[in-house]
């Protein structure tokens, strides 16, 4: 029997590497497992989409090249939750956050700050 | 009277200008002298009760109420404008205490991800300087924001070789990440935001609590002292830390030379009551609010501190009586507070100081989360504080100029008629299932009036501070919100937590499906449940902690009030003596308040209950339906 553990998928077309791994810190900071997978060419909010109907929590991000979004399981096809478009350190990180607050039904986090503007 | 432009009253509005809400009520006189009722309308009070300011919202108000009835507002034939009470409420709240830190000596704080769990004493090493660590010395490292966490672990892992590390501070919030790429699992506090503030070399306690539980060992001023090896006086030096530090999921101490945390008791102050009967010139006290330091003469003043608490105060209140004037002792929070109030009326109508009275005031106890000053993370400590409603007693409102200016623009027959609370009276009799006695309960936003109507007609009033607005500002005093605004929703409306996109846990328990998936942002957060939607509770705090303040307030507030004002007005003083309750007014609208009175009042076998003003109305426009049913018996 293969077992997997529930985790936030992470739908990935020709990732920015540094957008990725502070995605995945985001998630791991939150205390939440993820998954890594490479796909075909799509937006990265279609990725996202799939993403969150394949995972068994329900939350999905996708990352075409540097653009990563977010998305939630019941969303009208090709719909997120997030989508960055110029994204920074601190907004990837807080989107990969967010993907496992969806997880933990907690609220978003918010930017803080005024260098986040 | 002149009477109409077409010589004959057959439409009358009645119109109540109160603190929130303008409310109009349209009546017919019928041949018989019988009202027929024909319309009713709300709006906004535009400007303070009272002033020239209201004119525009009266406007309004006629307009939406004779919309229906396809008229304009000059087919009205006479406009009857309540005499406002000459008492405005108005609120203040003071803190009591205050706890301040001189310089760095703690951290205490829930970061929504700390790691590691456990308690470790060392000294405080920064990042920077971790080369020049000793061996043998248990090492407390605070971390920059600027190192990313791999490198903090990878750094740390090394220097563990030949350090002895027992515990991390981090500014970023990256906690779990380094704690995962560690060797040696250590307590680790993160999200601290002046870390830049932490002294190097000096001992520190540092506590993570187990998931679920909040620390116990440096909630505990034995606990630090156990840590800290601290001797008696220390220990008692350190207890504010202590008490500021209970509930938290973790925590530092640090050790700082000479105990720089002190709980200051503010110089609360004396609330001198002043009796009515009391004319004796003894008595003078014109310059209570000049006498700057020392305390004026007051022979017959009942006195007593803010700091005996809300319970004192209002006793010695009532031990008073009939108040004619409050003021407090000069040069303290109090009397700064009643001054305050004060000075708010004299810059809103204009008047001599002397024209100015407090006649009741509202005392309430509450916590107020305030900043402790010195602190790294942004902590609050929870200090006592007390928050006052007052009733002041003014000249009598200029209604007189309001009515003149709606008859000189817009050609309007106005008349001025009716004490407010008679009026609300009579409307409140309209609700079915009364009968006199009555009681009336007029729960506004400034100000909780009374009034009994008896058999014969008789009317007893009482005008008691504390309504609406003190309880939005306990709410927000105790959530420590930043909008008072946000308190206002809090106050009105029902909360739900969004647990998916498809479905939310009311507060009551029960569980709410959606056909539309809710918009994802809300997911998680606590809402409120209003009429435009959906709105979400910026502040993160529990639901059920959120209740229970709202609770909590409304209950200080209005049930206190409700007793009070009914003792004063009920033949000889007993509750017993009233058989029927009525409330009216906007926080009569509430949707719990009338309840928590419905239930209070059941113990003394009390019929209390939510007005129906015309069996249509529920408990607005009371006042204004008095005002057109009274012109029938002026005939």
């Amino acid at each position: 029997m293969v077992i997997r553990r529930p985790s936030v998928f992470i739908y990935t077309y020709r990732p920015d590497a540094e957008s990725l791994r502070e995605i995945c810190a985001g998630i791991e900071e939150e205390g939440v497992f993820f998954e890594v997978f490479e796909r075909e060419e799509k937006k990265c909010a279609e990725l996202a989409w799939e993403a969150a109907r394949d995972s068994m929590l329900g939350s999905g991000i996708g990352i075409n090249g540097g653009f990563a979004a977010l998305s939630i399981r019941g969303l009208k096809e090709g719909e997120c939750a997030d989508i960055l478009n110029e994204p920074d350190k601190r907004a990837l990180r807080r989107l990969g956050g967010n993907s496992a607050r969806i997880v933990k039904k907690q609220a978003f986090k918010v930017p803080s700050g005024p260098e986040e503007g | 009277m002149s009477i109409g432009k077409t010589g004959q009253i057959n439409m009358i509005a009645g119109v109540d200008i109160g603190n929130s809400t303008t409310e109009v009520c349209i009546g017919e006189v019928l041949p018989d002298k019988h009202i027929r009722f024909l319309s009713s309308a709300s709006v906004r009070t535009t400007g303070t009760k009272g002033t020239v300011d209201n004119v525009f919202g009266i406007r309004n108000a006629l307009k939406k109420a004779v919309k229906p009835l396809g008229k304009e507002i000059n087919d009205i034939d006479l406009v009857r404008l309540n005499e406002a009470a000459p008492v405005i409420g108005d609120t203040a709240m003071e803190t009591l205490t205050e706890t301040i830190i001189t310089d760095s000596t703690m951290i205490g704080h829930n970061p929504s991800t700390p790691a590691g769990a456990g308690q470790a004493v060392g000294e405080l090493l920064l990042f920077e300087r971790l080369d020049r660590g000793k061996e043998g010395v248990p090492y407390i490292v605070a971390v920059p924001e600027s190192c990313g966490y791999d490198v903090i672990a990878d750094r740390i892992n090394r220097a563990s070789e030949r350090l002895t590390i027992v515990g991390l501070i981090l500014q970023a919030d990256e906690a779990v990440l380094v704690e995962n790429r560690l060797k040696n699992k250590l307590p680790i506090i993160d999200e601290v935001r002046r870390i830049e503030k932490l002294p190097d070399g000096v001992p520190a306690a540092i506590e993570v609590a187990l998931p679920g539980q909040s620390i116990t060992m440096l909630s505990n001023p034995y606990g630090i002292a156990t840590l800290l090896k601290l001797n008696a006086e220390e220990t008692r030096t350190i207890t504010p830390i202590a008490k500021s530090l209970i509930g938290k999921r973790s925590a530092v101490v640090i050790k700082t030379p000479g105990g720089n945390v002190k709980e200051n008791v503010l110089p609360a102050g004396e609330i001198y009551f002043y009796p009515e009967e009391d004319k004796s010139p003894e008595s003078e006290y014109k310059d209570y609010f000049s006498t700057p330091g020392g305390s004026p003469v007051k022979t017959a003043a009942v006195s007593v501190n803010l700091d005996e608490g809300a319970e004192n105060i209002m006793k010695a209140l009532k031990k008073a009586g009939n108040i004619r004037d409050t003021g407090g002792q000069a040069g303290t929070n109090v009397g700064n507070m009643l001054l305050k109030i004060k000075r708010e009326m004299w810059d809103t109508y204009g008047y001599e100081k002397t024209d100015v009275r407090i006649t009741d005031i509202l005392a309430v106890d509450t916590l107020a989360p305030v900043l402790i000053s010195g602190a790294l993370a942004g902590e609050t400590c929870l200090e006592k504080a007390v928050g006052i409603a007052a009733m002041v007693r003014t000249q009598r409102l200029p209604m007189q100029d309001i009515a003149d200016r709606l008859e000189k623009e817009d050609g309007l027959l106005v008349r001025v008629a009716g004490v407010e609370a008679v009026m609300a009276s009579i409307g409140a009799m309209t609700t079915p299932g009364t009968k006199l006695p009555l009681a009336m309960l007029d729960m506004g936003g400034g100000s909780t009036d009374a009034a009994l109507v008896d058999e014969n007609g008789h009317i007893t009033l009482t005008h008691q501070a504390g309504a609406g607005e003190l309880v939005s500002m306990l709410i927000q005093t105790e959530l420590g919100l930043k909008e008072r605004q946000s308190a206002e929703q809090i106050k009105r409306y029902p909360l739900a937590k969004v647990e998916s996109l498809f479905h939310m846990r009311m507060e009551s328990g029960q569980i709410m499906f959606l056909e539309e998936s809710i918009d994802p942002h809300f997911l998680g957060s606590v809402i409120l449940l209003t009429e435009g939607g959906f709105v979400r509770i910026e502040e993160e705090l529990p639901m059920e902690k959120i209740v229970q303040v709202r609770k909590e307030a409304k209950r200080k507030v209005f049930l206190t009030n409700a007793l009070r004002a009914l003792e004063k007005v009920a033949p000889g003083g007993e509750l017993r003596n009233i058989s029927n309750v009525v409330l009216v007014g906007g926080s009569a609208k509430d949707f719990e308040i009338p309840e928590m009175l419905t239930e209070e009042f059941a113990a003394y076998r009390i019929v209390c209950g939510r007005g129906n003003i015309r069996g249509t109305e529920g408990p607005r426009n009371a006042v204004a339906t008095g005002l057109v049913m009274s012109y029938v018996g002026e005939l």
